[in-house]
Order: structure tokens, then sequence, then C-alpha cells
């Protein structure tokens, strides 16, 4: 158990210093940018005494190391601040802000696996027939096509020309759960596409593999209908690779979400960061990236742990 | 599971993770970062879009609704291109911010359709004394505010001393010299000026004038904007960071059964494409700030109506004359050809084809702008709409003249959206014929902003949304002393004209002078005013009584749904 202790407490170690560096990264960023808070919050309707007050006001006119240890001794005790140009507090903001991307995220992934897996099934079983072709053009169409255009697409004709979803709105889901899946259901469709041939050309390629083992012969030589052999046998371990790239891409998933909620008009985590980015708003941006990488970190430091708990092969030393 | 997890053990996979967390912070941000090449914070006026129809210069207010035709309730929702700033009129500086003050915050005086000031909160126009230096104002009786507390004398010296002192205040340089606010009795204001300062009235009819319950000043005080009140027929209800602010119908409102909404719902949605489609799905019923490409389509369908106001703003072209320091700081000559010599300015002048310009971008409907003066202010005047004609002939005549080789290349920076672009390459073909190589530089709003503020340009293309009174079009941007005088311009003819114009007090002088001083600057050229846009909004047909003045304002406090 010594090192175990050991491994745990380099992790931490490490995860400090990382979340540090990330954060002083972030903090000297934005601060490189043209511009500040005072210009993007004065905009047309500025003068060098307001610029001046708001700098003041704000602690913008302190030198960076001032800033970046008012910053960090406010973060510790959980004050982000508040945003410089709507006064709100980031936390709120924050707060507001992450369920929406989640649960965006989460209706992708489940979108995105359900096409991506039953069409990769249908492409590896169908091998060299119109339904393999019509599945990889369907998944090239899934990776080449940005979400951008995709989503303007989705609300010229499902929503103005159908009306069948919301072109924009969000309503949370403990207030009305059904319209809040109509709400999420086309952005998450969207948001889901090149996850969804990801994984489609994943699974194929898996599962291909899989109904060419020895296994997959015997359990046919057994006489199991073709069903079982594919869904409890070769999808089922096909599958475990696929879970890892959906937790691969879960990243660009969440980056893809910063388009998705433009488009839609989402109130999420994506669109609050470019936002804030825009408007030069330091302390949202801060903060922004500040969740971010502690949420990184932690899920990391979490799942290298419950490997090292679930498979004993693995050799957790202290310098891993 | 187990049997294949050292497939995802090893070391590979476990480094690769971390490069995806590394690679994901870095993508986000660097997502974000890039994404400041996109779109702009706020653009001047209406993101360069005009447009549609041949419809000329024919403003389209939109009427009044008729009670008869309209049913009580329902929540509105406008799409915004912006979102607004802090929800406080002593600190808002964004015209998104008015668009939800309107129906939220009146004012001591309001705009008319032809954008003169009328009374809202005050029962008349300003007594203004024979010096000039005191404004008597009345104000309406039995007005609550949005909790429950009474308008009165005392509360707009509040919100007046507020917007003069607060610190990062945006009302400060609109009120002037004010010296004292005297408040005689519950319903009359007296406002003491160490000079006269004619803009005044205008400025109350704007933020300035809005009057904050001072119940919620002195509970909130610079936290105002997290639950402002004030008096109007709607009262601030929620507001979801860069989404959405919502406001309800305010049963305390003095005239509140002209009200027919329940609420009105503001959603911000930037790209134009996408305001208009939320329109037409009915998921918004109004959109403000038309795109050329979309209005013409809105314009044929009969569901919808496309409100016009032609702006009191401007778009042109600074020249960086002199501000090699930073504006705010001493002036010093520039010694580049177009900086030193007023002939390559008239050149470049000269070379700019508005109307060609007007009608080849917008669709005709933006209208050829010459000076600082709309048409459509009442301080208009046959010198304030004199316009230079365009003769690239003269240009290089002119150019000749000065010593300058041609091409003679100068670099334009400008906003990096769509329409700021077409511009800016319209320009370019343009005033090729005038001896001119233009280069352009795309540049993110706030870069630009802080690239102009600086100094670091030679030509800039930006306009400015325009107020009411010209004082406020114009002291600024090129009066010696001005806040925003980025080219570094410093006429003493020009000073004393523009000060002498704030100081008069009758309106035949002022409009003399404004003359006056637009043929100064047209000699001067170090502002090219080029086109002035038009506020295009789109509105579904289901409401009524949604309407636009020149100030571009959206009033949707009275409109309501067609029965």
């Amino acid at each position: 158990m010594d090192f175990v202790r050991r491994y745990l407490l380099n992790r931490l170690w490490q995860s400090v210093v990382t979340l540090i560096l990330a954060t002083i990264v972030v903090f000297a960023g934005v601060r490189a940018l043209p511009g500040d808070p005072a210009l993007a919050l004065a905009g047309e309707d500025r003068d060098p005494e307001s610029l001046r007050a708001i700098r003041q006001q704000y602690g913008l006119d302190q030198s960076w190391i001032v800033q970046f240890w008012q910053f960090v001794s406010h973060a510790v005790r959980g004050d982000l601040g508040q945003s410089i140009r709507t006064g709100e507090p980031v936390r709120t903001m924050i707060t507001g802000a992450l369920p929406v991307t989640i649960e965006l995220s989460v209706l992708a992934i489940l979108i995105a696996s359900l096409i991506g897996v039953g069409a990769g099934v249908v492409a590896a079983v169908r091998r060299g027939r119109p339904a393999e072709w019509a599945a990889n053009a369907l998944a090239l169409l899934g990776l080449s096509v940005p979400n951008f255009w995709l989503g303007l697409m989705a609300i010229l004709y499902l929503s103005v020309a159908l009306g069948l979803f919301p072109a924009s709105g969000f309503v949370p889901f403990f207030t009305n759960p059904a319209a809040n899946l109509h709400h999420l259901i086309l952005p998450a469709v969207i948001l889901g596409t090149g996850l969804a041939a990801v994984i489609m050309r994943q699974t194929r390629s898996s599962m291909l593999d899989a109904l060419s083992a020895d296994y997959i012969r015997t359990a046919e030589a057994k006489g199991l209908p073709p069903k079982a052999v594919i869904g409890k046998h070769a999808l089922r371990n096909s599958l475990i690779v696929v879970i890892t790239i959906v937790g691969l891409q879960l990243g660009a998933l969440i980056s893809g979400a910063v388009v998705t909620e433009r488009i839609f008009a989402l109130p999420g985590f994506g669109k609050l960061t470019v936002d804030a980015v825009f408007q030069r708003d330091y302390p949202v941006i801060q903060a922004v990236v500040l969740v971010t990488a502690t949420a990184y970190i932690v899920i990391n430091l979490l799942v290298d742990l419950l490997y090292s708990v679930i498979d004993p092969r693995i050799r957790v030393r202290g310098d891993a | 599971m187990t049997r294949r997890l050292p497939f995802l053990l090893n070391r590979s996979s476990r480094s690769s993770r971390r490069a995806m967390v590394a690679g994901t912070v870095t993508g986000v941000i660097a997502l974000a970062l890039a994404g400041t090449a996109c779109s702009p914070v706020e653009p001047a006026g209406n993101d360069g879009d005009g447009a549609t129809q041949s419809a000329g210069d024919q403003d389209v207010f939109g009427d009044p609704a008729d009670p008869a035709q309209v049913k009580q309730g329902g929540t509105l929702t406008v799409a915004l291109s912006a979102d607004p700033d802090k929800l406080d009129p002593s600190l808002s500086r964004s015209l998104y911010s008015r668009y939800v003050f309107h129906t939220m915050c009146e004012k001591l005086y309001d705009l008319g359709p032809d954008a003169k000031v009328v009374p809202q909160l005050a029962t008349a126009l300003p007594k203004i004394s024979a010096d000039g230096l005191s404004l008597t104002i009345p104000l309406k009786q039995g007005v609550k505010f949005a909790d429950g507390g009474t308008l009165d004398s005392n509360a707009v010296k509040v919100s007046i001393n507020r917007g003069l002192t607060i610190a990062g205040s945006g009302r400060k340089s609109e009120l002037g010299p004010i010296t004292s606010i005297e408040t005689p009795d519950p319903n009359t204001v007296v406002i003491k000026l160490s000079k006269p300062f004619a803009p005044l009235t205008a400025a109350l009819a704007d933020r300035a004038g809005m009057v904050l319950s001072p119940a919620a000043v002195a509970k909130l005080g610079a936290n105002f904007s997290t639950a402002p009140v004030c008096v109007g027929p709607f009262k601030f209800a929620s507001r979801v960071a860069q989404n959405s602010i919502k406001v309800v119908k305010d049963p305390l409102y003095y005239d509140a059964a002209k009200v027919h909404l329940d609420a009105i719902e503001y959603r911000i949605i930037t790209d134009s494409s996408i305001r208009s489609a939320n329109l037409k799905s009915g998921d918004a019923q109004i959109a403000d700030s038309l795109s050329t490409q979309d209005a013409p389509q809105l314009q044929k369908d009969t569901t919808m109506t496309v409100l016009q106001s032609q702006s009191l703003g401007y778009q042109g072209l600074t020249v960086n004359v002199a501000n090699a320091n930073g504006v705010g700081n001493p002036l010093k000559q520039l010694e580049t050809p177009i900086a030193k010599d007023p002939r390559v300015r008239q050149a470049l002048a000269l070379s700019i084809d508005r109307e060609a310009l007007v009608k080849s971008i917008f669709n005709g409907l933006n209208t050829v702008a010459c000076s600082p003066i709309s048409p459509k202010s009442e301080f208009t005047s046959d010198a304030a709409q004199v316009c230079p004609p365009h003769d690239p002939a003269k240009a290089k005549q002119l150019l000749a003249d000065a010593g300058v080789p041609t091409p003679y290349k100068v670099s334009m920076i400008t906003s990096n959206n769509p329409d700021s672009l077409r511009l800016a390459q319209a320009l370019q073909a343009m005033v090729k014929d005038g001896g001119f190589e233009l280069e352009i530089k795309p540049v993110e709003y706030a870069s630009l902003l802080d690239q102009q503020d600086r100094g670091d340009f030679e030509l800039l293309q930006l306009g400015w949304s325009g107020r009411v009174d010209p004082d406020a079009n114009i002291y600024n941007f090129v009066g010696s002393e001005g806040s925003q005088n980025v080219a570094g311009y410093s006429n003493p003819e020009v000073d004393k004209l523009l000060t002498d114009a704030r100081q008069a007090t009758d309106q035949a002088q002022r409009i003399k002078l404004y003359g006056d001083v637009v043929t100064k600057l047209q000699q001067g050229d170090a502002l090219i005013y080029m086109y002035r846009q038009r506020n295009l909004t789109g509105v579904s047909k289901k409401v009524l009584g949604v309407r636009t003045y020149p100030d571009g304002v959206i009033r949707t406090a009275f409109a309501g749904f067609a029965k």
C-alpha cells in the first residue's frame, strides 16, 4: 500500500502543478490579446477618463503579479469574481452554464453511439454491399461537414420549413423535461454527428476483427443464431474499443459544443467561454479555464486510480 | 471487460489520455481565442448591414397597436444581435442595453418618430433660463417604481448624481457641466450648469435621463445591474449569462392598461442568418439588425414586416493625422503624405463613389453620407448635406499636385466581419481609379478599438451609431479635446464652432454653426464620411405595435399579439 500512497501523492502534486501552469498560461494568454475588458466594455462610447475608471475599478491598472495573486487568492476561497461586462457573479454564470453543456454532451454521446454503433454493425455484417457503402459515405459526410453549416441547414429545414424543432432557446430539465428534450434534441444530433462517424468507423473495424476471430467461428459452429453471434459475442467485444474511443472524443465533443451552443443560442459553457473571450471578460475566461482544467485533472486522476483498482496487472509506480 | 483492460492501461494509452486532456484544454482555449478573429463584440451600428428592396429613403417606423386588435398576455421573444452589457443606466454603454431599458427604465424625455425630444417622465420640455445655466423640469405625479416607491424630484437627483459620480460612469460626459441639482418641491427638478450646455436635453432622452429607484440604489449600490429597478411598463425578471434577459409586466406602471404583453424575452443570437431563421420559424417574433442577404426575403414574406429607420450615425474612414501617442495624449503630426497633406485626403475622398458603394454593397438601402449630420436630424441644413462629387481624375490631379507618386499605397484596418470586409474590398477596387492602392487589414473588433486608440493605423473603417444631438456625433471625434479623436485632428476654427454650438441656446444659430463645421471638416477630411446605415428590424405580423425610431431602439413595450 505504500507505493499506492506514494503514487497518489505524486499524482496529486502533478495535478496541482498542472493546474497552476494552466492558470498562469491562460492568465497571461488573455492579457496578451490586444484590447482589454475596459475597451471592450466601453465599445464606441468610450473616453480616456472612463477607461481609466473602469481599469481602476477592476484592478486592471495593477501589475500582472498583483492581479494574478488577487485572482488566485479569491479562487481558492471559491470566489471567482464578477463578470466585468454584466456584473454577475462568475460562479453563478458557470453553475448555470455547466449543466446545459453536460446535458447536451451526454445526449450527443447517446445519439452518436446509437447511430454509430448501428451503422458500424451494419457496415461490418454487410461488408462489400450497398449498406456498407452507404454507411461509409455517411461516416465520411459526418466527419467532413462542419457543425456550423449542418446546424444552419437543420434550422432551415427542420425548424423553419417543417417546424419540428425549436430553432433556439432552452428550458431547464426540471422545469419541463419534455420541452427540455425538445429544445436539445436537434443541437445534440448536430453535435453528435462527427462522433457518430468516428464510432461507426471504429465499430465497423472492431466488428470485422471480431467476426474473423476463432471464438466467433466456434459460436457459429455450435449453431448459435446469427443475431446472437453478432449481438452477444462480436459486438460485445468490439464495444470495449468503441467505449475507449468515445472517452477520447469527449474533449472534441466539448469543443464542438462551443459552436453548437452559439448556433442554437443555448446558455452553455462553450458559449460562455467564447463570448467572454470576445468581450475580454478576464474573470469569466480565467474561471472557465480553471474549472475546465480542474475537471479534466480530477477525472484523469480518478480514471487512473480506477484502472489500478480494476486490474492488478497495472504496475503502479510512484513515478508513473 | 477486464479481459480487454490491459489494452486500456498501457503507458501509451495513459499518455494519450493526458495528451487528450492537455489537447482539449488547450483546444477549448485555442478555439475560444481563435474565435476572436471571427466576429465583433459589438458591431458599430448594424454590422454593416442595411439593405433590401428599392425602398430608397423611406422609413418604416411601424404603427401603434390598435387595442381592439390586440389580445392580452403572451411572451414576446426578441432575437438580439448582441448581448447587452450591465443593466445599469449609469454604467451601461451598449446600444443593446437600450433595447431592454426602454421596457423597464423610462426617462425624463423620449424621442418621437421625427427624432424630436418629447416628455416621458417629465410633463414638459425643460424650461431653460435666459443665461442657459438653469433647466427646470416638471415631473409627472403618481408614478411608482417597480418596487413600490414613488418617483419624485429626489429620485431624479439621486439618479443624475449617480451618473455624474459613480466609478466607470458612462453618463458623465453626456451630462456636461452640471454643478448642482435642486429639488424645490417633489415634482420639480432644477439642474444648474456652470456654462450653457445645449445637448443636455437630448442626453436626458437617453440613459442619462433614466430614473432609478433610490431604494434599489441604496440597497445594491454598484451591483444595481443584478436587479435593476426603475419606472417602466415591464420590470426586470431574470438574466441568463450571454444568453437571454427576461422582463415581466409591471402592475404598478402608471399606464399599465396600455401594456398588453405578460413578458418579453430578449434572446441573444449573434449570427444574422440564424436570427432570421428564428424569426421565420416563429421562435422569435422580432429580430434586429437584419442583413442585406436576409432582408429582401423577409420583405417578400407576407407574414413579416421589415421596419426601417435611417441611423443618426454614420460609417466613415478615419485618417490618422497626428495620433502618434495614443488618444488622449499630446498630438504629434505623422509624416506620411496622407497625414501631412489635406490634398491627399481630399483625393481619397474624391475617389470614393458613395452612390455606387451604397447601391452595390447595400442594395440601395443605406444612404450616402458626407457629413456627421443626418438629413433626418432637426439640425440639418443645406451646408450640412453638401456632398463632394466622385471625381477620380481630380483625385489623381491632387495627388500629383501633392507630389505623391501613384499608386499611393495606404493600409486600412477594418472589422473582420463579412459585411465590413465586403465594404473594404469594394473600397479597394474603387479608390484604385483615384491613384490609391488600398491594403486591407481585417482585425477583430476589440483589437480594432485597441489599435485605433493607440494610433496604430493609417486608415480606419469604423462608424458611429449616432445620437440625437449633433454635438454627440461630432465633438468627441473631431474636436481637439474630443475623447475619441483617434485621427488626432486639431483645427482651432472647428473647435471654436463646436464650442459655440454647444453653448448656443437658439436652435437656428446651432444649425448654422453645425453647417459651418461640416464645411470645415470637408476641407480637412480627417474623417471621410461615406454612408448612413438603415436600422432593419424584422417583425412577425402576429405582433402589432412594434416601432423603431431614428435612435435605433426597437420599441416593444406597448406591443401585443394580434387577436
